[in-house]
């Protein structure tokens, strides 16, 4: 069973993705902040990260960037609320995190990228 | 498939094929019944014509001894009369006794035939006349009278005793000979009623026990394709409960999905809008958002916080209600610059502007409006007022 971290400050936006994921037959460990995030992969480390961009302690791609010098091929996708330019997207996010979905995405497409980079 | 295709259940299989079995076990026991007592009533009879044939044998045979009896009680007589020795004597007593006895057993076997009772009385006479004759004779002779006895045996010559035993007897014979042979086809008739009756009966139970088979093996048969529809409905149910439970499953899954995405929908929503106003209130330049009327449709904090208004006080009136264009002192400009703006689709910026408070007090500031775009078409505007004391 894959072991999926979800890390976003609101809880209604973790208690959703947690739901759904845990019915399509994943683990899952959620995550409120950077600090706990970073102490769940160094207790149970992930095979897929799912993270906001703000959170309330840290901003979310600096996060990332410390969990990727832990975990170089842990697949990361970074689910904001923030809408980017597709330039932006290709430029600059890609590069930082695996793939790229606003919260505005239905959740059958955040399903089937998690089914995709899990796989 | 709904309940009312399911194949009836054939219910009415049993009762009345049972029902038409005991009926018919009944009439094969009752027919039994008739033919054992037609039966056992036959063969009384056959026997009581075989006790009677052979009684009319015996009396046939007896008949025929009778006869010879009257003979041999003539023929001692005859050889007594001439020899007188005790010996003939002897011999003539035992002859008489014989005929007595004779007579006696044809009594007795004729004792149920009436119509022999006249017969039976004249070979009496005849033997009880010879009975005396012999006495007679015996004591003529003894007395040495041989005229006398000469007379009675002239006499009982002339009388034609013999002839007429003889005649009896065959008459009793014939008699006996036609019963027997009426009797006979009697009993032939009667062993033949008893063979029909009987063939008939078992015939007749055969038939019924074969009719009693064959509903026994379609009763069986019923039974049979009643249990064989049974499984078939209980299978079939048991498909369709699995279907249904099946459907029922896919539908709840997919109802809790629809169910997550629209919780998720919402929250992206909500967010997505909270966002927004997160951004435009954390601006500290005074933000108004207009109607193509010039009407203000939305506000930001710092306009409350500068001019001293609510929100409900300012949404809806002009804007020209709360900023003058133009420098101070100077006359308002005569055509609306603003509506031209809007109307053109275009930037308007002005350095010089006015922002009133509550208590009627300006506050100069600088002036920009930027067409609010919808696709391509202009539905309004927003309008930045920053404060010149801030030296932009």
């Amino acid at each position: 069973m894959k072991h999926i971290l979800i890390v976003d400050d609101e809880a209604p936006i973790r208690e959703i993705l947690s739901q759904m994921l845990t019915q399509s037959g994943f683990r899952v460990t959620e995550a409120p902040s950077a600090l706990q995030a970073l102490g769940v992969v160094d207790s149970d480390p992930p095979d897929l990260l799912i993270s906001d961009l703000q959170l309330e302690d840290s901003d979310g791609l600096a996060m990332i960037s410390k969990i990727r010098a832990k975990l170089p091929t842990l697949p990361v996708i970074l689910l904001t609320g923030i809408l980017f330019d597709e330039e932006v997207v290709r430029d600059s996010i890609s590069k930082l995190v695996t793939a790229y979905l606003p919260k505005t995405a239905p959740l059958s497409r955040v399903l089937g990228e998690v089914r995709r980079l899990t796989a | 498939m709904s309940p009312a295709d399911t194949p009836p259940f054939p219910t009415a299989v049993s009762d009345p094929i049972i029902r038409r079995i005991v009926a018919l076990f009944a009439t094969v026991a009752a027919i039994l019944v008739v033919v054992a007592a037609v039966a056992l009533r036959n063969i009384s009879r056959a026997t009581a014509s075989n006790d009677w044939v052979n009684q009319t044998h015996a009396a046939i045979l007896e008949l025929g001894s009778l006869r010879g009896s009257f003979l041999a009680s003539d023929a001692a007589l005859r050889t007594l009369l001439v020899t007188g020795s005790e010996q003939d004597e002897a011999a003539c007593r035992e002859a008489m006794s014989n005929l007595s006895e004779n007579l006696e057993v044809l009594r007795a076997l004729l004792r149920t035939d009436r119509a022999s009772a006249p017969a039976l009385e004249r070979l009496d006479a005849l033997s009880e006349g010879r009975s005396k004759l012999t006495r007679d004779a015996l004591a003529a002779r003894r007395g040495g009278k041989p005229e006398a006895i000469r007379s009675l045996v002239l006499a009982d010559t002339a009388a034609g005793v013999t002839s007429e035993v003889r005649r009896i007897v065959e008459k009793l014979k014939t008699e006996q000979m036609a019963l027997l042979a009426a009797r006979d086809s009697e009993a032939y008739l009667q062993a033949q009623t008893t063979r029909w009756t009987v063939g008939t009966g078992v015939a007749l139970n055969f038939l019924l026990l074969g009719l009693a088979g064959w509903l026994v093996r379609d009763d069986v048969r019923a039974r049979r394709r009643a249990a064989e529809v049974l499984r078939e409905a209980n299978e079939q149910l048991e498909t369709r409960v699995q279907e249904r439970t099946a459907e029922l499953a896919k539908a709840n899954e997919v109802l809790r999905a629809e169910n997550l995405e629209r919780a998720w929908g919402a929250q992206a929503l909500e967010h997505q809008l909270r966002y927004n106003e997160l951004i435009v209130n954390s601006i500290s330049d005074l933000v108004f958002v207009l109607t193509k009327a010039q009407n203000i449709s939305r506000l930001n904090p710092a306009v409350t916080h500068l001019t001293g208004f609510e929100t409900k006080e300012l949404v809806n009136r002009p804007l020209q209600s709360l900023v003058r264009l133009g420098g101070a002192g100077r006359p308002a400009v005569s055509a609306d610059p603003l509506a031209q703006a809007l109307r053109e689709g275009r930037e308007y910026r002005e350095a010089d502007a006015f922002v009133k408070n509550r208590a009627g007090a300006e506050t100069p500031v600088s002036f920009m409006l930027f067409p609010l775009r919808d696709r391509d078409r202009v539905v309004g505007g927003v309008v930045i007022l920053r404060t010149r004391e801030k030296g932009v």
